[in-house]
């Protein structure tokens, strides 16, 4: 039967051929070593890959964090960075929610809640301005000053858990443009009040931000969550909210805003974890 | 027949040999899906570990905290369940860490699991690229299709391999179902859903992992919180999967396997296709 009568998903007899028993012989040989290298060398690669504590585990006490382990993880986390960064687009906006589908926000906050002593004499520091001075500005004036957006959002934890919650802030991009930074401004630095370990010890907390993300119209300076002001578990007097980033991109009770062209240091990043985090 | 024909040129022609009346073989697997295929063992076993050491984070089935342990991972319950009734385990340090330290890269290592999913999940895109370009350069992919007749024929395949072992001890005569297809019913099953569920797994993890920007894909699985529930049960299809089938090629033998190495088949009789 020919392959026009058996259609074009119809299956095709396999290709066949005789060979000396002494060629299959030496042919399957080669390929079992062959194949038999590359398992091994596939397990070792694979088995550098991973962590020191589950090696050890394993009872191979060699050390083997080689530079090439880290530079192979760094540059898949870099890669999936741009990636992410790719896909970012300013008018793609997140979904949004009704009332009755808010579900619990959990503090997330491993360390210590400052005390709510700090928010009387709160205030927010922009710095890397256009205008080269840095500006102070207290909660009144940045709630009268522009105008309040409101919005359902979720929030995703790189945990894997994610809440839906409704925020009302201004938008960023409005302080942007009340503010502009520096022309060569690229990076928000975010820095937080919440800054103290489990112990209570200093612990200074401060994100990265792209500019890209930080002018996203549903990314907010949040002031109020579920329609109140925002307590201290939630980061008072004024939050970031940047639902196209993880949740630990989400600073609470921010204190400074520095704009810079370099990209600032990132708590997570330091700690093991991407960069970017766009979601 | 001009499909056939080609191959048998070549490989005459490569291998430089007088024509000798030798041992017929069939051509079962392309270079590139033999490749992927042995590749996928490294990469599912990376991807799987640091699969649940993600999970750790923030597991999806959990309870009430109990009130004397305060744990509310039912994974973590299984470990301290594990610690408890079996012999030797007694003494484990850390009973709701069993499965994290024996099923993953351990516990408490959320930024290097992140990185290591990254990195396999980029090879696994990578190498199922690589097996679909073989199963077209090859034309394997015709043997993969279901044919009308699978139902039935799969439920023979089921009866004959649930019976085998018990035939094997009552030392009674156990026929193999006849097909004249590259793969019976059963096969021709497994073989088709593990690379649906390797398209799947890779959606799934795209709509947790971008789940803002794929938020239409998130959608289709019913929003982020139900994508992660369904990549999670589509790691359990690969690892209910790979048992039966490292079993079955073993006992099936030296023939299956090496077709997976060398591509060659010499149990021409079996894979034969009638027109």
């Amino acid at each position: 039967m020919n392959n026009k009568a058996r259609g074009f998903f119809g299956e095709r007899p396999l290709p066949k051929f005789e060979v000396d028993p002494q060629v299959l012989r030496r042919r399957s040989r080669r390929d079992v070593l062959l194949f038999g290298a590359g398992a091994v060398a596939a397990l070792a690669g694979a088995g550098s890959l991973l962590p020191q504590n589950t090696l050890t585990g394993l009872g191979l006490r060699r050390n083997v964090n080689s530079p090439g382990k880290e530079w192979l993880l760094n540059s898949a986390l870099r890669i999936d960075d741009d990636v992410a960064e790719t896909l970012y687009s300013p008018r793609r906006t997140v979904p949004t929610y009704t009332k009755s589908q808010i579900t619990p926000l959990k503090n997330n906050y491993n360390g210590a809640t400052p005390a709510p002593r700090y928010i009387p004499g709160w205030h927010l520091t922009l710095d890397g301005l256009a205008s080269g001075v840095s500006a102070p500005l207290d909660i009144r004036s940045l709630m009268t000053r522009f105008s309040i957006h409101e919005q359902i959002t979720r929030l995703v934890c790189v945990e894997g858990w994610s809440a839906i919650a409704w925020w009302a802030g201004l938008r960023f991009d409005d302080l942007l443009r009340a503010f502009p930074p520096t022309s060569q401004a690229k990076w928000v630095r975010v820095e937080s009040s919440v800054n103290l370990d489990a112990s209570g010890n200093p612990d200074p907390y401060y994100v990265s931000i792209d500019l890209a993300t930080a002018r996203h119209p549903q990314t907010l300076l949040a002031t109020h969550l579920n329609g109140q002001p925002l307590t201290v578990e939630h980061g008072a007097p004024l939050r970031l909210l940047v639902p196209v980033k993880l949740g630990l991109k989400n600073v609470k009770a921010i204190t400074k805003i520095t704009y810079s062209a370099e990209d600032p240091k990132d708590y997570w990043a330091e700690r093991g974890y991407s960069r970017y985090d766009g979601i | 027949m001009s499909r056939s024909t080609t191959p048998r040129k070549e490989a005459i022609s490569a291998s430089t040999l007088p024509e000798l009346p030798g041992v017929l073989v069939a051509k079962r697997h392309h270079l590139l899906v033999r490749w992927s295929h042995w590749l996928n063992v490294p990469i599912l076993l990376g991807l799987i570990l640091s699969g649940i050491s993600i999970y750790w984070a923030s597991p999806i089935y959990q309870h009430k905290p109990d009130p004397n342990t305060g744990n509310f991972d039912v994974l973590a319950d299984i470990g301290i369940w594990i610690c408890a009734h079996v012999p030797g385990l007694h003494h484990y340090s850390s009973p709701p860490d069993w499965i994290y330290n024996h099923m993953s890269l351990g516990p408490g290592m959320l930024a290097l699991a992140l990185r290591l999913h990254w990195l396999y999940a980029y090879a696994f895109m990578l190498n199922g690229a690589v097996y679909v370009a073989g199963l077209i350069a090859g034309g394997g992919w015709r043997g993969l299709l279901p044919r009308r007749t699978d139902l039935l024929d799969a439920f023979r395949m089921f009866r004959y391999y649930l019976g085998f072992p018990l035939a094997k001890l009552a030392r009674r005569h156990w026929p193999h179902p006849g097909f004249n297809t590259k793969y019976n019913a059963l096969q021709r099953a497994a073989y088709f859903s593990v690379p649906l569920a390797g398209c799947l797994s890779v959606a799934t993890g795209w709509a947790i992992h971008k789940p803002m920007q794929f938020h239409s894909l998130a959608a289709i699985f019913g929003g982020f919180d139900a994508a992660r529930v369904w990549h999670f049960w589509l790691m359990w299809v690969f690892i209910l999967f790979v048992v039966p089938h490292v079993i079955l090629v073993f006992a099936d033998g030296w023939d299956t396997f090496r077709g997976m190495i060398v591509g060659w088949s010499a149990r021409v009789k079996r894979s034969e296709v009638h027109g």
